[in-house]
């Protein structure tokens, strides 16, 4: 076995080794060019010369290598009595040993400079991928996300395929479903339950003739899950030194996650996942809940109005109205409600498509007919509007809701007008009125979630949601949404704009010819 | 419509919510019978002449949809969803599923009323082979494949007549975009929208007063197109109590 081992070090070096043969025979060239074009005698000093390459280059072995052949050549080459290895002077011999003497100083002084070099460079690239580690469990929500991330940092550093298995009761989000062997996966199964010792590392041999390697990550713990790695083919030698370098990445990789607080991060994802598990539960049962004595209410309300008995009776009638009234009313709270409680635990996804603009005018104001009966409405709205590809309903309930606001913040009978034009490459749809207005520090307001103005809360009731969920829905349709006035008791002009997109319109124009 | 009194079959688990459309029926003119999950409504449609089904989607023991495709399997009988709002991709699915109309939720009893007299006319016009739709001041012979606005014949591209021809067919109700698409493009487009949207338009100019504020092909958003109801129904029924009447436009 030593025998081996030295064998296989001798090959490493071995391109070192003839490098430095060359070096020197190219050395000799030159003192001999030198000694016959200057008439230069002492000239077995430039031997330093690959002496201090060699060592920078490939290390200690080769240096010494080269100071050796160095004495050589200067023995056989220059001293008299020339070629042959006996040296006469000893005057030459004194200086030969301090060649000697300086080869082994320079050669070892190199060798520390290049190891320290590759450290640092070797440092370097640790910190870059200690940083990105960090950085990706910083911008980590699911307790998978903090998973993938381990997994990546250690495959980085291992340079080896791994695969982390987080314990089970930390899952979250998608479920992993990654390819290992059974062997691999009924010995991670084993280590999840609890036994043997998390810490003690087992190997496995996969149909390939793999070795997989298997151990808890923390050697504490299996909190932060098992890991295994795909170690290629390798020999019992080769098998131990492996073992004994992921160890050690391992125990960096622990007080990284330590340091990192990674437990704590895992748990908090853990608690987010069930915070949200527990929204979508409430969100549910308030829809359904609320809803359907609401839907009850309603219906019921407009079948008394219909009646001939009620109908007959103004005073009875209008109570029946109010009912319906404020019925409707509670139902868009509710839905402000709903939408706000979506819009902020898990966002909006929009379902775009192509849409002509006047519809979705026409839509919304058809859903606030009743809303808008005691105000004059007045439609601008060109027949030739680019089409637009967004969530048309979501740009409705947006403009519903502006309608809604121009309703309950102007006087009965006045002017409410609805305006569509494209402008700067956006659809703009406008909605004014000749209502309350808005203050300057009204406008820089509105769009807070829950504000509403001390003077518009003496005006209407409402919840201070609807601009806000109007926003983000225009938001997520890649759109803005502006508010102005010109002060209080001028009337406001609320104004969506929407993205035109120019280009993919004009072929949609060409092709539905066909 | 039979010449009898129209029999409507409300399935819907919430008892206050039955007894609602239960009232607003008879009042106007209906029999009323009640279905408290689908498989009594399913039993009930089996075994009772029935001619309008009213289903509600949250049922303790089935999905709105199974109903609705449980039913179709044997029976043409008009059936309308009871819908909740703000989900645009469930109403075309039961569209597709063969529900005729949706309602959404919470809904007032005229519109719920308008929708069902619809569906009930569009299946009695089925049965009797009647080939003239009439949609307010358009008319719509689907035999001699002709239209005409205010009696004066009207020219149409082969896209658009056919285009009007499938919203004929389902005059009153909504139809959903992909059916049209299929219907008029082939299925390969399903998901051209865009080409309706501009074939609408072209139509619009064609048939309406005021293209920018249809009141004959209208616009059921995230949904489809219907031939509207109240074009269909020009004269206001008796029963109505919003007044639609409020909303001035110029």
């Amino acid at each position: 076995m030593p025998q081996t081992a030295i064998f296989s070090k001798l090959r490493r070096e071995m391109p070192g080794l003839l490098f430095t043969l060359g070096l020197v025979l190219a050395t000799t060239a030159v003192i001999f060019a030198i000694i016959i074009s200057v008439g230069l005698t002492r000239g077995s000093v430039l031997y330093i010369v690959p002496v201090m390459i060699a060592a920078i280059r490939w290390g200690l072995v080769p240096a010494l290598f080269a100071a050796g052949l160095g004495v050589i050549a200067s023995a056989y080459f220059f001293f008299p009595p020339l070629y042959s290895f006996t040296i006469r002077d000893p005057q030459e011999v004194i200086n030969l040993l301090l060649y000697i003497f300086t080869a082994i100083v320079v050669s070892q002084l190199a060798t520390r400079l290049k190891r320290q070099l590759e450290l640092s460079r070797r440092r370097e690239i640790e910190m870059r991928n200690l940083y990105a580690f960090s950085r990706r469990l910083a911008a980590a929500f699911a307790s998978s996300d903090i998973h993938a991330a381990i997994e990546d940092h250690l495959a980085t550093v291992m340079q080896h395929k791994v695969v982390v298995f987080p314990a089970r009761d930390t899952m979250s989000g998608r479920p992993r479903r990654v390819a290992v062997p059974d062997a691999v996966r009924a010995l991670v199964d084993t280590l999840l339950r609890g036994n043997p010792e998390p810490a003690a590392d087992a190997t496995v041999h996969d149909e390939a003739g793999h070795v997989w390697l298997v151990r808890a990550i923390s050697p504490k713990s299996t909190e932060f899950g098992i890991i295994a790695v795909d170690m290629g083919r390798q020999t019992q030698a080769g098998l131990d030194q492996q073992r004994a370098h992921i160890a050690q990445v391992l125990d960096d990789a622990n007080a990284t996650l330590e340091r990192l607080d990674i437990a704590r991060a895992i748990n908090e994802a853990r608690m987010r996942a069930r915070a949200d598990q527990f929204i979508e539960a409430l969100l549910g049962s308030v829809s359904h809940e609320l809803r359907t004595p609401l839907a009850s209410i309603l219906g019921a309300a407009t079948v008394l109005g219909a009646a001939p008995a009620l109908a007959r009776d103004r005073k009875l009638s209008a109570l029946v109205n109010d009912v319906r009234n404020e019925a409707e009313r509670l139902n868009d709270d509710i839905q402000n409600l709903l939408d706000a409680t979506r819009i902020s635990s898990n966002g909006i996804e929009p379902r775009n498509e192509w849409t002509d603009p006047a519809d979705i005018i026409n839509s919304a104001i058809e859903r606030c007919r009743r809303r808008l009966k005691d105000h004059r409405l007045s439609l601008d709205v060109p027949p030739d509007l680019p089409l637009i590809h967004v969530d048309s309903v979501l740009v409705q309930q947006a403009l519903v809701q502006m309608f809604d606001n121009a309703a309950k913040y102007s006087a009965p009978q006045s002017r409410i007008s609805v305006r569509a034009r494209v402008q700067d490459g956006q659809m703009v749809i406008s909605v004014a009125d000749q209502g309350l207005g808005l203050t300057a520090e009204e406008k820089a307001r509105i769009w807070d979630r829950f504000f509403r103005g001390a003077r518009h809360t003496g005006a209407a009731g409402g919840s201070g949601l609807g601009l806000w969920v109007a926003h983000a829905f225009i938001a997520a349709n890649g759109g803005t949404i502006e508010a102005a006035s010109d002060g209080a008791g001028r009337g406001a002009t609320f104004s969506i704009r929407l993205p035109i997109l120019a280009a993919a319109l004009a072929e949609l124009e060409g092709d539905a010819d066909e | 419509m039979n010449k009898s009194a129209p029999i409507v079959l409300v399935i819907d688990d919430e008892v206050q919510i039955r007894r609602f459309l239960r009232t607003g029926f008879e009042l106007n003119g209906f029999i009323v019978h009640e279905a408290g999950t689908g498989a009594e409504a399913i039993r009930t449609l089996a075994l009772r002449p029935v001619d309008l089904v009213i289903v509600d989607l949250g049922l303790p023991d089935m999905d709105g949809a199974e109903v609705v495709e449980s039913v179709r399997a044997w029976s043409a009988v008009p059936l309308i969803v009871l819908s909740v709002r703000s989900s645009e991709a469930e109403k075309v699915h039961l569209l597709e599923l063969g529900a005729d109309d949706y309602v959404v939720k919470p809904f007032g009893m005229a519109e719920l009323l308008a929708r069902v007299k619809v569906a009930l006319r569009r299946q009695s016009r089925a049965q009797s082979g009647e080939p003239i739709v009439r949609v307010g001041p358009l008319t719509i012979d689907l035999a001699a494949r002709a239209v005409s606005l205010n009696d004066k014949p009207l020219t149409l591209t082969p896209k658009e007549y056919r285009l009007l021809q499938v919203l004929a067919q389902h005059a009153g109700n909504v139809v959903t975009h992909q059916h049209l698409l299929k219907e008029v493009w082939g299925s390969i487009h399903v998901h051209d929208t865009h080409y309706l949207r501009i074939f609408v338009r072209k139509l619009r100019q064609k048939i309406e007063a005021n293209p920018n504020t249809p009141r004959i092909l209208v616009t059921e958003l995230g949904v489809g197109y219907r031939l509207a109801q109240s074009a269909v129904d020009p004269e206001a029924p008796a029963w109505t109590t919003a007044d639609p009447s409020g909303v001035k436009s110029g």
